[in-house]
């Protein structure tokens, strides 16, 4: 970091390069842990990149974002007084609405692209967990709604990445053809990084063609082993789109019964849509049609106060009862997608089972389930400084190699340093 | 050449010596008649003699051998079954092959969760058959699948027929156990299918063994669909198929597959023993695979025999039953070894090019095909717009192969033009590493230099591979490259 980070000069040399594009921040604005001076937002690529140039020239650490929906995704950053925003870099740059593939630059809002190829019949198969969002912000988060089911993750969508290196390097990787070995698959590896590696430009989308039918339904479901095996049952429909189980944290500490409710998507061919609404309906505490099932998945796997703590853990499907199991038992509300098998757990200060230390209680509880083995948690949020004191993406594996290719690509670590894993 | 690896002509005998002590004397072949068969991959137009060819059965195993290779400078090639068609596998610089076909054991297979973990030598078609029982199968299907390895699909992130809907091998890796080019044992991904910090498995996949050799592999499975049916839709003329399969993509449904074969092709194949019946006067012939709910198969066949109407289809053959749906894939996987019969040598080229674009690019394939006087073929994905330009030929007659390499680039360049790219399914290895600069520029391939010196900081791994060397100036001459030296 030069020694007058986010300093005057620094200002002066992006105002030369770049005008207009140095938006400053009066007072100081607190994102992602930083106290930030000044917003930079090119315009244009070739503008991000003379930008990138400056600041690698002066070894000057800028926190990386999009229009900055989910900026508690990640670490704190480290050492940062000024943001970079592709959020100016904004539009369809091409649309191939007979090869279901579109090229759109990275700070266009997710909206604005779903609402583009619709009209030609096509689906983006992005599915932000939050509203709002851009197309840059999706691929650095890598993060899933609830129809990760049908969409599959974010990776499976893109085809090619322009990039902006921290050295303010230009790159391509990938094209606009839906298949495709030439050379390293860079995209996979900026897809989920965070904007650590490489700031995107633009990519290229693979898009999903709108299914002829859609319905949704939901299922109370009191027995817990009965609502696992439903809802993955449900999750291996051939037209399930989003499947979800959600609870609430049981009436008193130590309670493991009480309702859960099954919220499901089907998509696809009317008959197989039909076919899968009927199994759903059948046997049990019956199945009824509902609207807003997708919105209510999304908003619950969102919802979480300033004061609380949202835990993302990925599993196998075998092991989902138990672990959701002791989750609500310990006060989580839940979002259990089946497969592939995520649950989302909320805790909240306030709930009765939170005592002192209930922080640490819970991340306690976490470790251990991270360390009974296959299993992931990453910490989507939690109170305060306490984030400070933790590594949200502990457990990563192949820590040395993530660190040797940021060496490589941002060698002066200057894109959102510590936000990543291990505090890269 | 790797950086810091001389390239000794005759490997010493104490490195025999060594290597046998590690995978038993019986694994490693240093004799010129053992070696032959490891020079090059199933593009034998590039064959190098390695020094050793070592055949470990472990993981350990392999760990050892890199570090022996190293200790005496050698530098060390991954391969699998040797089907490879870019020179992945070719060991140049006189490098150490670590041949992984021995390690064939299926470690686990996890119905429940939809998951096995395999070594890298395991059969791709075998894993399918041990699965079958349970109502699962693995989706890759590469035409080598009866031969091809699951390491080597892993290295060259292998698609097949079914790629369309399933998506290439990246899609159904979950995580993997490398031994990286320091001999340091590492574990990547996760079976969960998510693992935190850079996408490691997927920087993995597809980087044809230039930044580890691969020792365990966990894999996605997937459930055998309730029902499918394979329509074939026989054409006059390989333009009508392409636009069928444009409209489709256009209409909304994701078939399994959408294969083209071409005249030649299918009178190649029934003279073969793949013979299927299909029509020799058919001047193309559209393999259309539909699978799913049974439910909404009758609705599909309506919709494609609308579609396929309009382009003015000849026939519409829908298989009537697994037996004769087995003959119609036997016929298009074997269509490759049926161009035995055209010529002593095939090249099978791949390049993708956007759908739409299919009819046009065909057609100029084709005329570059005739401007240089060769006997082309074309079978090919067209669901994914991966093309396959087959040329067959003699490569005793230098002329003829110097027209092939012509041919060849041309139609490579040709796809770059129309928005392709250079490989979809069979990777840029030897082959293609000179004609990289086609499609990408020098800060995209130091972009790619950079992930692999993260890896293989000394290039010892399967060196000159993938990206252009400086050497590329004089490499890009067929001759130079040792084309006119390969033994016949």
């Amino acid at each position: 970091m030069s020694p007058e980070a986010g300093g005057q000069a620094t200002l002066d040399a992006l105002h030369a390069v770049a005008d207009g594009s140095v938006c400053l921040l009066d007072p100081p604005e607190r994102i992602a842990g930083s106290q930030l001076r000044a917003r930079v937002e090119p315009a244009d690529g070739e503008a991000l990149a003379l930008c990138l140039d400056v600041l690698s020239g002066r070894g000057e650490p800028v926190l990386v974002m999009g229009s900055g929906t989910r900026m508690d995704l990640g670490n704190p950053a480290r050492g940062v007084s000024l943001a970079l925003s592709s959020r100016r870099l904004n539009g369809i740059t091409e649309f191939d609405a007979a090869d279901g593939v579109v090229q759109v630059l990275a700070g266009t809002p997710l909206s604005e692209v779903s609402r583009r190829v619709e009209s030609e019949g096509w689906l983006l198969p992005l599915d932000p967990s939050g509203p709002g969002g851009t197309v840059g912000g999706a691929l650095a988060t890598a993060h899933c709604g609830p129809r990760q089911r049908g969409f599959g993750p974010v990776r499976d969508a893109v085809l090619g990445i322009d990039t902006v290196l921290a050295s303010g390097e230009r790159t391509r990787c990938g094209a606009r053809v839906v298949k495709n070995v030439t050379g390293y698959d860079l995209a996979k590896l900026y897809v989920g990084s965070l904007g650590t590696l490489a700031v995107i430009e633009k990519a290229w989308l693979r898009l999903k063609p709108i299914p002829a039918c859609i319905r949704q339904m939901e299922r109370p479901l009191d027995e817990v082993e009965d609502a696992f095996a439903q809802a993955l049952a449900a999750s291996r429909r051939s037209s399930a789109r989003a499947v979800g189980l959600v609870a609430e944290p049981p009436a008193f500490p130590g309670a493991d019964r009480g309702p859960w409710r099954l919220l499901a998507e089907f998509a696809g061919e009317e008959p197989t849509v039909r076919a899968d609404s009927e199994w759903l309906a059948q046997g049990g505490a019956p199945a009824v049609e509902g609207e807003g099932i997708v919105d209510e998945l999304r908003a619950r796997q969102a919802a979480c106060s300033g004061a609380g703590l949202h835990a993302r853990i990925h599993l196998l499907p075998s092991a989902l009862a138990g672990v959701a199991g002791r989750l609500r038992e310990r006060g989580a509300h839940l979002v259990v997608y089946p497969e592939p098998a995520v649950v989302h757990a909320r805790f909240e200060p306030e709930a009765e089972s939170a005592g002192p230390g209930w922080c640490e209680g819970v991340l306690g509880l976490l470790g251990e389930i991270r360390n009974a083995g296959s299993a992931e948690v990453i910490i989507e949020a939690m109170p305060g400084e306490a984030s400070r004191e933790l590594d949200v993406f502990a457990g990563a594996r192949g820590l040395d190699l993530m660190r040797a290719i940021k060496r490589r690509f941002d060698p002066e670590a200057i894109l959102n340093p510590g936000r990543f894993a291990g505090r890269i | 050449m790797s950086k810091n690896f001389p390239n000794p002509e005759v490997p010493s005998p104490i490195l025999i010596e060594r290597l046998s002590a590690v995978v038993g004397a019986d694994n490693c072949l240093s004799r010129p008649e053992e070696l032959f068969a490891y020079g090059c991959d199933a593009l034998t137009l590039d064959a190098h003699l390695p020094s050793a060819v070592v055949l470990p059965r472990t993981s350990g195993q392999v760990a050892e051998v890199v570090a022996i290779c190293r200790e005496f400078g050698h530098a060390f090639v991954p391969r699998g079954a040797g089907t490879g068609l870019s020179g992945g596998a070719v060991p140049l610089d006189g490098a150490v092959v670590i041949c992984c076909s021995r390690m064939q054991s299926i470690l686990e297979v996890d119905a429940a969760n939809r998951l096995a973990v395999v070594q890298p030598g395991v059969v791709n078609a075998h894993l399918s058959e041990a699965i079958h029982h349970l109502g699962l199968f693995y989706a890759p299907d590469p035409s080598s699948q009866q031969a091809c390895t699951i390491g080597g699909n892993v290295a060259e992130n292998s698609g097949g027929p079914h790629t369309l809907k399933y998506g290439t091998t990246t899609n159904h890796v979950l995580a993997m156990e490398m031994v990286l080019p320091d001999a340091s044992r590492v574990r990547l991904g996760s079976p969960t299918g998510f693992a935190p910090g850079y996408d490691l498995v997927g920087a993995a996949v597809g980087s044809e063994g230039t930044l580890g050799i691969v020792t365990e592999i966990t894999v996605r499975l997937m459930e055998i669909p309730e029902a499918v049916e394979t329509v074939l839709a026989i054409f006059d003329e390989v333009p009508a198929a392409c636009r069928l399969v444009g409209g489709i993509i256009r209409s909304g449904m994701v078939p399994a597959a959408l294969e083209v074969v071409d005249q030649r092709t299918i009178r190649a194949v029934e003279a073969s023993v793949y013979k299927a019946g299909l029509p020799t006067d058919a001047g193309a012939v559209l393999i259309i695979e539909l699978d799913g709910a049974a439910c909404e198969m009758d609705t599909q066949l309506q919709r494609i025999s609308e579609l396929a109407e309009r382009e003015g289809v000849r026939e519409l053959r829908v298989a009537r039953d697994a037996q004769e749906r087995a003959l119609f894939w036997r016929a298009r996987k074997g269509a490759f070894g049926a161009m035995g019969r055209l010529a002593p040598d095939l090249y099978v080229h791949d390049a993708v090019v956007p759908r739409a674009k299919l009819p046009e690019v065909l057609e100029e394939i084709c005329a570059i095909g005739d401007r240089h006087g060769l006997t082309l073929s074309n079978v090919f994905h067209a669901g994914d717009g991966n093309l396959h330009p087959n040329i067959s030929f003699d490569r005793r007659d230098p002329d003829e192969l110097a027209r092939v390499l012509a041919a060849g680039r041309e139609m490579l360049e040709l796809c770059v033009r129309v928005g392709g790219v250079l490989t979809g399914e069979h990777g840029v290895g030897t082959e293609k590493r000179d004609y990289m600069g086609m499609l990408f520029e020098p800060a995209d391939l130091d972009a790619m230099r950079r992930l692999r010196d993260a890896f293989n900081p000394d290039g010892v791994c399967n060196p000159g591979k993938l990206i252009p060397t400086t050497r590329a100036c004089t490499e890009s001459n067929p001759h130079a490259r040792g084309y006119d030296e390969v033994p016949l």
